[in-house]
């Protein structure tokens, strides 16, 4: 008998949602957090979505998870990007009242009858037959659980640094956990270093406005859960300004106290989201950067400087935020900060993120070298889920690239690594077209039902929605524009539902509209991509057993058999991705697989 | 890039791709029959499984192509347990291409190497081991040399092509930076850059156009082999024939006259002659050989000038000799051709540098490399045609536009049997300075 049926590590976006998705499912569950007080914290930036991530925390709404639902309730702004650029890849962002964020997320946790919170550090894993059994805490606790699921974030064996200045957190002022990191690597764990960083905030009302751009959002605010009827919130504006030569010579001449150029931190940054510095090094012709000065929140005085993210020394960062026009006289309420972390190699994971080194153990979030909010939501979820599949004795739950960013990202992560913090962008995605964030409720709510995690109201809502979009077409297809049909004229370029006056459409709310409006328009492109679908599919749907043996097969070449071997993918198309790996040897693994099923 | 599949319609020629009496090609698939039957005369689709049927292979004019039998095969009857048909045609090569080239017009692609065993055992034909299928799919890979040149890339179309993926691959980051950025970091709206994609389309389509002009492809190279007397001649005429064709004796002067052959050397149909040796006679049977030897040398694409090592002699000075030792075992390490008639050792050598001088020869005669399959075309043609989409999908929206500069990438890549080295991430990262 075990004290708890799953323990969640981490009270972080990955860890909110792997302890919903166990004790919704009527797991009991325990979340052990460092602190209580940072549950459902937003590190960085005060805001939820964007391109690809938009997609990714509808698609974990539409699973039945959280996000989409917290973010709805505490937005400040929103907007829907790409508007004009392609239908396919819009998304929506929302900017946050992050401390609203943080405490409903507390509250969620805190309703659920079958979850436990619970605060202390976790620094060893309790192992029996390569199998993880429990968690011990730093205050001495033992813990036994059928299976634990990771969500450390950028905790473990954390360090911060600001210019010459370093100390062991995880977050500025908040202690790293020390110790999981040495246990982990003595279990095995193949652990790497790499880097984030976040701006400075500064004081709303020492800045000048009158020297910014006003950026608004949408109105009405559009929501990220299928569930959420319409959004009652107040929309705060953003600002923008820009960086100038003055900004850049500051930057220049202090380079050598930044600790990335001194040598100090090792670990790898991402490439699209460069520290201010990085910019300025790598880009010397552009003569100036811009700059989002953003609410932190309602009634708080913090702004973030979307842009700045810097490891300089405070004072080099008063002097270049000082030569930013508006922020002349800003006063820094919390300096800019880079902070180095141990990631686990995600090549160290199944697809169901559980691990290939320790059973009934399951990893997500920034621990697996992803970077933001969503893709660490998006890993707790499928980790949640696929830890309670496994305490139900079932197969596990993967989604794949066809049908969700999800699957995208989770498979790039497993088949390929990753060398930089990993962030979802669209053109990651081969089929982005069949990807809509629109869509996401009929690609994997019915996903979400099977597994457990959406009401069967729910699923009931959807179907009569797909009737409601089915009933649209229907009415498109009888009404005549010209020589054509309604439907077939929608397929041409820059035609809009709307404008077609169709009286029949009237009594339709317009979201429906629009998405059979989109359906329609991209039939034909799907439609070209179907035939490759198909064959990704049927690839996927060759499993490889967990346990096959590669040596045992003749006429794969050596350099290939050890990548397989690394990997051990569980299907032929997941082999397939792997990087230099020869297509005539996976045809010859397809041939051993399917011989070993036989036998 | 092509992946061994099931189900998906391939087809194969089954017999060797040189000039015979009778050729196969086959083909396999989910509804590989209904693709095919609107080129075909006979009444294939209400025939029974297994039948013959006789009619003619007819091109989208209506033109006929060829007189041939087709035998087909209902799912579950035919070698690979799937939907199947058999063409028997004339083995003529001009034939064997144009049924080809017809059968992927019809949406059938090429096989790869052991495709048709390795979809004979994924549908469970017991009678295959897996031993079999494996072998298949290995053997024909190492033995790819020999048909896989027929597909060969000559240095210069490479380069065309991987210089015309690096135009694209930045045509499609600077898209998908606006794609994966919003508007507000991004402000500036992008514009069809025609001034670069077009001359890519035309470039493109005048390498395309170089495959129906090719004489080496249309009528085979002429080589000669030539030599003194007593040099290995018909030795390696032998060789490279695989048969017996030649008399082969230490006598001098065996091959009085010249004998001629067709082949297919690494994959280009050659017409090739093994030719008198040279030697100054007084025997006017012989002095006639000599003589014609010397008109066939001047006619030759390219002369195979083989050379005793221990005769002393030395090639004539022409561009158009591949100088050949033979007797490898006299020939010192100097790094020149050589080949051991007992042993084949060097053969595989002499078979690539022939290749390659018929090869190179051709791209030297004009500024366009030359390409010499229907694959290499179709790809160029393929990826020009997505470039034109894109262009005219502008007004639809960027994400279309960005697929279709991706599937124009992926013909090229096609073409050069690599996929995109480089992510487009990794290329938008560097150009483009991102990220607030």
């Amino acid at each position: 008998m075990r004290d708890y049926d799953a323990i969640v590590i981490g009270g972080g976006h990955a860890g909110i949602e792997a302890a919903l998705a166990l004790s919704r499912e009527g797991f009991p569950t325990l979340l052990i957090t460092q602190s209580l007080d940072a549950i459902g914290r937003m590190s960085c930036n005060p805001s939820i979505g964007g391109l690809a991530k938009g997609n990714l925390v509808r698609e974990i709404d539409a699973l039945g998870g959280e996000m989409g639902r917290l973010a709805d309730s505490a937005m400040i702004q929103m907007r829907l990007l790409n508007r004009r650029r392609g239908p396919a890849v819009q998304a929506p962002r929302a900017q946050e009242d992050k401390f609203s964020y943080s405490r409903k997320a507390k509250e969620t946790l805190e309703k659920e009858p079958h979850l436990s919170l619970f605060m202390d550090t976790v620094t060893d894993l309790l192992v029996e037959d390569g199998a993880v059994i429990g968690v011990v805490t730093e205050r001495g606790w033992s813990i036994s659980a059928r299976t634990v699921v990771l969500t450390t974030g950028t905790f473990m064996d954390g360090r911060i640094f600001i210019g010459e200045y370093e100390a062991p957190c995880g977050r500025l002022a908040e202690a790293a956990a020390i110790g999981l990191g040495d246990s982990l690597r003595r279990l095995g764990f193949h652990t790497g270093r790499m880097k984030t960083g976040t701006p400075a905030r500064v004081l709303l009302s020492s800045l000048d406005l009158n020297r910014m751009e006003v950026q608004e959002g949408d109105s009405p605010m559009s929501a990220f859960s299928f569930e959420t009827e319409s959004i009652d919130r107040p929309s705060l504006p953003c600002y923008v300004t820009y960086t100038n030569e003055t900004t850049h010579r500051i930057i220049r001449d202090n380079i050598h106290r930044s600790p990335l150029y001194g040598g100090k931190i090792i670990g790898r940054g991402p490439r699209y989201c460069p520290s201010i510095e990085d910019k300025v090094v790598r880009f010397p012709d552009r003569e100036r950067h811009q700059i989002f000065v953003e609410p932190e929140g309602i009634g708080s005085e913090e702004m973030y400087l979307n842009g700045l993210s810097s490891s300089l020394p405070e004072d080099v960062q008063h002097a270049f935020i000082h030569s930013i026009p508006g922020l002349e006289h800003a006063q820094i309420m919390r300096p800019a900060y880079a902070v180095e972390y141990d990631y686990l190699d995600p090549l160290d994971l199944y697809p169901s993120l559980e691990s290939k080194i320790l059973a009934n153990l399951f990893i997500a979030g920034q621990t697996n070298g992803t970077s933001g909010y969503e893709e660490a939501a998006a890993q707790g979820l499928v980790a949640g889920l696929n830890a309670a599949e496994r305490l139900k004795g079932n197969r596990p739950f993967i989604l794949s690239r066809t049908e969700s960013y999800i699957g995208v990202l989770i498979d790039d992560l497993v088949t390929k690594g990753t060398k930089e913090p990993y962030r979802m962008f669209t053109s990651r995605a081969e089929y982005r077209l069949s990807l809509r964030h629109d869509t996401a409720d009929q690609r994997l709510t019915a996903k979400g039902y099977a597994l457990g995690l959406v009401s069967k109201d729910r699923m009931d809502r959807l179907d009569r929605k797909n009737e409601t979009i089915a009933a649209v077409k229907d009415v498109l297809r009888s009404v005549r524009v010209g020589a054509k049909s309604a439907y077939d004229v929608l397929k041409e370029p820059d035609k809009d539902i709307m404008a077609l006056g169709i009286p029949a459409l009237e009594a339709f709310p317009s979201s429906v509209l629009t998405e059979a409006e989109l359906d329609i328009r991209y039939e034909g492109y799907i439609s070209r991509q179907e035939r490759e679908l198909e064959k990704a599919r049927k690839a996927e749907n060759l499993e490889i057993p967990a346990d096959f043996d590669y040596d045992s097969v003749d006429g794969i070449s050596s350099e290939s058999k050890e990548k397989l071997k690394a990997i051990r993918p569980l299907s032929i198309g997941q082999a397939g991705r792997i990087s230099g790996v020869r297509v005539s040897d996976i045809a010859v693994l397809a041939v051993a697989v399917r011989s070993v099923r036989r036998g | 890039m092509a992946h061994y599949t099931t189900d998906e319609p391939v087809y194969a020629l089954a017999t060797p791709f040189s000039p015979s009496a009778l050729a196969v090609l086959r083909a396999s698939g989910d509804g590989v029959t209904k693709l095919f039957a609107p080129f075909f005369t006979g009444r294939l689709l209400s025939a029974p499984s297994s039948s013959a049927v006789h009619g003619f292979i007819v091109d989208g004019t209506g033109e006929r192509i060829d007189e041939v039998m087709v035998i087909r095969y209902g799912k579950g009857h035919g070698y690979t347990s799937e939907e199947a048909f058999e063409i028997m045609c004339h083995g003529s090569l001009p034939v064997i291409r144009r049924i080809s080239r017809l059968l992927e017009e019809c949406g059938i692609r090429e096989a790869l190497p052991g495709e048709f065993t390795y979809r004979a055992f994924m549908h469970g034909r017991m009678d295959l081991t897996e031993a079999e299928a494996v072998e298949e799919i290995v053997s024909s890979k190492t033995e790819r040399g020999a048909s896989d040149a027929l597909f060969r890339l000559t240095g210069s179309i490479h380069s065309e092509a991987e210089k015309a993926k690096d135009s694209i691959l930045d045509i499609l980051a600077s898209l998908e930076v606006q794609l994966d950025y919003g508007e507000d970091e991004i402000p500036e709206e992008w514009e069809f850059p025609s001034e670069r994609v077009d001359p890519i389309c035309s470039r493109l389509l005048s390498i395309a156009a170089t495959y129906s002009s090719s004489r080496l492809w249309s009528d085979g190279a002429l080589v000669v082999i030539a030599g003194r007397t007593n040099a290995g001649k018909s030795s390696l005429f032998n060789v490279l024939l695989k048969q017996n064709r030649a008399i082969v004796s230490p006598v001098e002067g065996t091959t009085r006259d010249y004998i001629e052959a067709d082949a297919v050397i690494a994959g280009i149909p050659v017409h090739l002659f093994d030719t008198a040796g040279l030697r100054d006679t007084e025997e006017s049977i012989e002095a006639e050989g000599i003589r014609r030897t010397e008109d066939l040398m001047e006619k030759a694409d390219l002369i195979v000038y083989v050379i005793d090592p221990s005769s002393g002699d030395v090639p004539p000075d022409d561009s158009r000799v591949l100088a050949v030792y033979s007797r490898l075992d006299l020939t010192g390490s100097d790094g020149s051709l050589a080949f051991s008639s007992v042993t084949g050792e060097g053969m595989d050598q002499v078979i690539d540098a022939i290749a390659k001088r018929l090869t190179d020869g051709l791209d030297a005669c004009t500024g366009v490399p030359r390409i010499d399959s229907e694959r290499q075309r179709d790809a160029l043609i393929a990826a020009s045609d997505a470039l034109k989409d894109a262009e005219q999908s502008m007004q639809f929206g960027y994400d279309v536009v960005a697929m279709y500069l991706q599937s124009a990438l992926s013909s090229l890549a096609d073409l050069t049997g690599e996929t995109t080295g480089e992510d487009v991430l990794d290329r938008l990262f560097s150009s483009f300075c991102l990220g607030k």
